[in-house]
């Protein structure tokens, strides 16, 4: 059974300052993590190869990581090396700077098929970054697999893999035949620490191979980005001290518009 | 010169960080109050390969090196003084003894459990007599047949009610002294003969314990000698010259997190109707505390990566540890001030930090040995000896 | 009102039309989420960005019905300012199937060229988008907050949050045709109902495979047991104070942070009532929390326990004291009793 994880690398958002009042982004400390959608998806990969036969690498599972990025997210790779997967590859050449959505699932499907093509994809709902959220759906449709997505239970056999996914207002149980590509929900699947031993063995004994443009079979149509990026804004300043009075059902009229106008409630 | 850290430890780095805020910190305030050691803690280190960072992974450890084990323990000082505690000693002074004077059978047998985590490690040096004068310890070893027949009490042995291995410092030859009459031997706890006797009750770190040892004709195989035989001074003055590396890596995560949490109160706390880190009286604290941390930091990391390229470091270790331990006192010292009535009151973390730090000056070698050991290293190319 | 006297000026406009946005794609669609025989809230939102996107443009909004005995539901979609309804009613699509709604929708894509077109962001929407746009070959501006047109070069604009909320982006999709958005439910204005519209409501037929979809729904109402979140990394904390009164105010804070799928916290206060544990004081003594919404309930906010909720990014109080030090600190000040705003709130929430 061979799993493969397509991960991003994201900025560090611990070392951003958003200045809502000055619209700008400030860049404290410029440091790369792997992304936590990422991470969970590795973790729901892993919890499954260990569910099938307790982690033993001989059994034939195993669980690859695969990486879109600037030559530096080979530190992303290393970490989910070092949580368990069995193989981890870059891709990276300055022609896929630009890529947008629509690029960068070309080129993920282009190295999926030269990694072979495996009988599930496990990917992250969204990242932690643009948050778009269409890789994993969209690789499915490339390759022409079942998918899955925001799923919050996994489990995986011979020729199926079941799942419990958001559905409407709550959640649904499904099964679809492999070969199938599915995306996780972070918050179902926190992700384990490395051990020790595999962090320091994963910058020193595993090798990371590193394709480029002329590594794979991409067009230049593959390459030009559907979408352009327009503007990057902010949202207004967060303003304190904002009183709101008056009868209990009103007021919580008022504050339910108010929050969801914030995004932070649905 | 290059200051970066390998790529595999600021990895390791980020995984400590998390352990450390995630299963140490939630229990570092019960700790100190029941007056417990937190074994999940423990356990939760050993499934991650914690209790062997410094050591090769084919004696079961991580492979992390002294500069890995530095940022454990400043990962950890930064969060719980008493786990760092329990953690450094198995790791820095029992089991790091048998690293460096271990034949390979012993580390075989002992070492690799250790550095799993397995089994938890002691150092028994220490006795009621025999403290910062350690050639006066009276616990005897006498030869009988193949084995030798320990008797004694030593007294503050980290983690000594709770070691499966301890390593025990005993006089085979009273007449010879400190150079030639004192032996280290790997005990083990379940011995007939080894017992425990009382607990301290003490001021700080309370989430570990400290115990007096009881030896009582515990009969040790001469295959448990640690070292050479005689020469068991030479062999805890080795594990004791690197341990202080790591003891000054505690000191600098647990000043680096009073730092941090004396800047988080003077942000917020408001007196004269503005936040208190506007005043000078409180930034320029703040400040001194920052530029003593970074001269400790450089301090530490250097010094690991010397014991890490094996070169001397005897000097270097020991000011790891004189002055980690005294910028921890200074730090956290400022910070309770900056708390003001805040950092006097046991709901807060800050007094325990306080509590815990004061040990720092006293353990592991006084900071009046230190200086000696700093001395005594800076007149010996003069041919002049310094006395204890 | 029947509209399509319309249709000989709109045709009228198509040969400018054709030339500015390529290929001849026009008019905007919404591709609406029949639920048990009625619309979620989400496809009314998506209507009235659309008719909003249309009359800027001056085209038509075709609503798009994919599924199995829905027919009746395409009236519904005039009253919200569809012009038009296309519905593919098919026993093959009575349950959702990413590959036979894709083939479908596609389908319906090629014959009738669509310029742009709107999903609901819902589980379904965000499933069958970015499938129907990779066979679609397009671009797919998702969990848009936003909508807007460039009418200088006719081109949809989609804005939504990034870097978790703290900035958005604003896209467009020059060239590739249909542009395609999922619209973040909750995030529009639901449009006025007007039961006098009316619209043309044809059925369409399209190809699809008689192979039954791969997807096997197991039960449509299963239940996930979620790993517990601690409160340091909560996105949502809610917090009670003495304020609350007793237990059975407390009460109403727990289950108002059930509601919101929070965290519950409180002062140091409410841990002396004991009505929290130790590990929930959010302040001096406690926890640290950096939530996106804090909700202090009848706590007066001292710098004890306000200095542990610095970092949240919205801070809601409910407080009777107009004085009280959380009243200014807070980005939200409701001042009244929580033993009665919150109950109002669990009800708003409901509607």
């Amino acid at each position: 059974m061979k799993i493969i994880v397509p991960i991003k690398q994201i900025l560090d958002p611990s070392g951003i300052t958003f200045r809502r009042d000055k619209e700008r982004m400030f860049i404290n400390r410029e440091e790369y993590i792997l992304d936590p959608g990422s991470k969970a998806a590795l973790e729901a990969a892993l919890r499954l190869k260990e569910q099938a036969d307790g982690g033993a690498s001989e059994s034939g599972w195993s669980v690859v990581a695969l990486a879109l990025g600037e030559p530096h997210a080979d530190d992303a790779l290393r970490e989910a090396l070092a949580m368990g997967c069995d193989a981890a590859y870059l891709v990276t050449d300055p022609a896929f700077k630009d890529a947008d959505i629509s690029v960068t699932v070309q080129i993920l499907a282009a190295a999926i098929d030269k990694l072979g093509r495996p009988d599930l994809i496990v990917a992250g709902r969204e990242s932690g970054d643009t948050g778009a959220g269409q890789v994993g759906a969209r690789l499915a449709e490339a390759l022409d697999y079942a998918g899955i997505t925001d799923v919050y239970a996994l489990a995986v056999d011979r020729s199926s893999v079941r799942a419990t996914r958001r559905w409407g207002t709550g959640y649904a149980a499904v099964r679809a035949p492999l070969p199938a590509a599915v995306t996780v929900a972070p918050e179902a699947f926190p992700p384990r620490l490395p051990h020790g031993a595999r962090i320091m063995s994963a910058y020193r004994e595993w090798d990371v191979p590193v394709w480029g443009l002329e590594d794979l079979d991409l067009t230049e149509a593959d390459l030009s980005p559907r979408l352009a990026l327009r503007r990057e804004g902010f949202p207004p300043p967060l303003e304190t001290g904002e009183v709101y009075r008056g009868d209990p059902d009103s007021v919580a009229q008022e504050l339910v518009i108010a929050l969801r106008l914030q995004k932070l409630i649905s | 010169m290059d200051f970066s850290f390998p790529k595999e430890h600021e990895l390791f780095r980020r995984m400590a960080r998390e352990f450390a805020e995630t299963e140490v910190k939630p229990r570092a305030k019960a700790i100190d109050r029941e007056h417990r050691v937190p074994h999940e803690t423990v356990k939760a280190a050993a499934r991650l390969g914690l209790m062997g960072v410094p050591f090769p992974q084919k004696y079961g450890g991580m492979g992390g090196g002294e500069t890995g084990y530095c940022i454990l323990m400043e990962e950890l000082g930064r969060v719980c003084t008493s786990t760092t505690t329990v953690i450094g000693a198995h790791i820095g002074i029992a089991a790091m003894s048998i690293y460096l004077d271990g034949t390979e059978e012993q580390k075989m047998k002992y070492l690799v459990p250790l550095a799993q985590g397995r089994a938890i490690g002691a150092f028994g040096l220490t006795e009621a007599q025999a403290g910062s004068d350690a050639a006066a310890i009276k616990t005897t070893a006498v030869r009988d047949g193949n084995e030798f027949v320990l008797n004694g009490a030593k007294v503050f042995i980290t983690n000594g009610d709770i070691a499966d291995t301890i390593v025990i410092m005993a006089v085979t030859d009273p007449a010879l002294g400190a150079y030639g009459g004192i032996t280290a031997f790997i005990v083990e706890t379940e011995w007939p003969g080894f017992s425990i006797g009382s607990l301290e009750n003490k001021m700080g770190i309370r989430g570990s314990s400290t115990a007096e040892c009881v030896l009582q004709d515990v009969r040790v195989p001469q295959e448990n000698i640690l070292g050479q035989f005689g020469a068991g001074f030479l062999t805890f003055m080795k594990s004791l010259d690197v341990g202080r590396a790591s003891l000054g890596a505690g000191c600098l995560g647990g000043a680096w997190a009073a730092l941090e949490a004396s800047m988080q109160w003077a942000r917020a706390r408001e007196q004269f109707g503005v936040p208190i880190a506007t005043k000078q009286s409180i930034y320029f604290m703040i400040a001194d505390m920052a530029a003593e941390i970074e001269a400790l930091r450089s301090l530490v990391y250097r010094t690991a990566w010397m014991i890490d390229t094996g070169q001397p470091h005897i000097l270097e270790a020991a000011a790891c540890k004189l002055f980690g331990s005294e910028v921890a006192h200074r730090c956290i010292d400022k910070a309770v001030q900056i708390h003001g009535a805040l950092g006097y009151s046991r709901d807060y973390e800050i007094e325990r930090g306080w509590r815990d730090q004061r040990i720092t000056e006293i353990y592991e070698g006084t900071n009046e040995i230190q200086r000696i050991v700093i001395a005594a290293n800076l007149f010996r190319p003069y041919g002049m000896r310094i006395p204890t | 009102m029947d509209f399509s006297y319309l249709d000989d000026w709109m045709e009228e406009e198509a040969g400018e039309a054709i030339e500015e946005v390529g290929e001849g794609y026009r008019h905007v669609w919404v591709l609406a989420e029949p639920a048990g025989g009625a619309f979620l809230p989400a496809t009314f939102e998506a209507m009235g960005q659309a008719r909003q996107l249309a009359d800027q443009i001056g085209v038509y909004v075709y609503g798009v019905l994919l599924g199995s005995s829905i027919e009746p539901l395409g009236q519904e979609l005039a009253a919200y300012g569809a012009d038009k309804v296309l519905v593919v009613d098919d026993p093959r699509l009575a349950e959702y199937q990413p590959e036979t709604y894709t083939q479908a929708a596609a389908e319906l894509v090629d014959r009738y060229h669509p310029e742009i077109l709107l999903l609901p962001g819902t589980p379904l929407g965000n499933d069958l988008a970015p499938r129907l746009a990779q066979r679609l070959d397009t671009g797919l501006m998702s969990h848009c907050s936003e909508l807007g047109i460039d009418l200088a070069e006719r081109l949809l604009q989609g804005t939504f949050p990034v870097f978790g909320g703290e900035m958005h982006h604003t896209v467009t999709c020059p060239q590739a045709r249909p542009q395609i958005a999922t619209l973040e439910p909750g995030s529009f204005r639901i449009p006025y109902q007007d039961t006098y519209r009316s619209a043309e409501v044809q059925q369409v037929d399209v190809e699809l495979s008689d192979a039954s979809g791969p997807l096997q729904w197991l039960d449509l109402d299963a239940t996930v047991a979620l790993p517990p979140v601690p409160l340091a990394k909560a996105r949502i904390v809610v917090a009670a104070g003495r304020g609350m009164g007793d237990a059975e105010g407390f009460a109403l804070v727990a289950e108002l942070a059930r509601a919101l799928g929070g965290v519950v916290a409180g002062s140091r206060g409410a841990f002396d009532e004991g009505w929290i544990a130790e590990e929930q004081i959010v302040g001096v003594g406690g926890e640290f929390v950096a939530p996106d919404l804090y909700v202090a309930c009848g706590i007066s906010g001292d710098v004890y326990h306000y200095f542990g909720l610095q970092d949240a990014r919205f801070v809601l109080a409910i407080n009777p004291d107009e004085n009280a030090p959380i009243v200014k600190l807070a980005n939200m000040a409701i001042i009244g009793d929580a033993r009665q705003v919150i109950p109002a709130w669990l009800e708003a929430l409901a509607d």
